[in-house]
């Protein structure tokens, strides 16, 4: 079962705002996410972003793959950063 | 934390803002596996093997879909203006904070400024906007 981390849109017409969420690849548009990890607004200028690192690295150590959007955003938070040092650790 | 924009999320959040305004004029197809990439952050394979068609054909789909958005924004600019609004709104709203008035004054003003604000979004309302149900 791969797992994914994803953005999920949220939020009103015109006034996106969205989550990071971790998912079973397999799940339904609308189905369950397994763990929220965070969450993305990109209407406030400027943009706020709020990530659970440490939910977020267990996730990526356990080989979840992340989107190319959430990748950007968790490289931006310095999540991806810590996560290869952690990598390189072992 | 505040963050710069960039890449695949500045991206995603200029389409899916464009979707917003001209999703009704795209084709079901369109408006569907756009749905699937720009709100639900499916990758080009997911939606490939969910519609049993390949990986080129999801990818031509929302290139062209795209460009469509684009195409009517050019010709109608509701997300320009859209944003120009909020920003004006904004301003407004950071000037009525900082001047010294009664707090019952203050209140009315905000008031205004909230329908301001969500004057488009309301406006919208019976439209078709069941993705945002599914994501109550």
């Amino acid at each position: 079962m791969a797992v994914r981390i994803r953005l999920k849109r949220m939020g009103a017409h015109k006034a996106p705002f969205y989550r990071v969420v971790v998912s079973d690849s397999r799940s339904p548009r609308d189905g369950r996410f397994i763990e929220e990890i965070g969450t993305y607004n990109p209407v406030t200028v400027p943009a706020q972003v709020s990530i659970d690192e440490e939910k977020a690295l267990k996730w990526l150590q356990t080989g979840a793959q992340a989107s190319d959007t959430v990748r950007n955003l968790l490289s931006k938070a310095g999540v991806l950063k810590k996560f290869h040092e952690l990598k390189q650790q072992k | 934390m505040e963050i710069e924009q960039s890449d695949a999320l500045a991206r995603t959040t200029r389409v899916n803002l464009l979707f917003d305004f001209y999703e009704n004029l795209l084709t079901e197809k369109q408006r569907t596996i756009l749905a699937y990439y720009y709100h639900d952050d499916f990758s080009l394979g997911e939606i490939a093997s969910e519609f049993g068609i390949s990986r080129q054909a999801v990818y031509d789909n929302i290139k062209r879909a795209e460009g469509a958005l684009e195409n009517y924004e050019d010709k109608l600019l509701l997300l320009e203006k859209h944003e120009r609004l909020m920003e004006a709104a904004n301003l407004l709203e950071r000037g009525v904070e900082e001047i010294v008035m009664k707090e019952s004054d203050r209140n009315k003003l905000m008031a205004v400024i909230a329908r301001l604000k969500t004057a488009e979004q309301t406006a919208r309302e019976g439209g078709d906007d069941s993705w945002q149900h599914s994501r109550a």
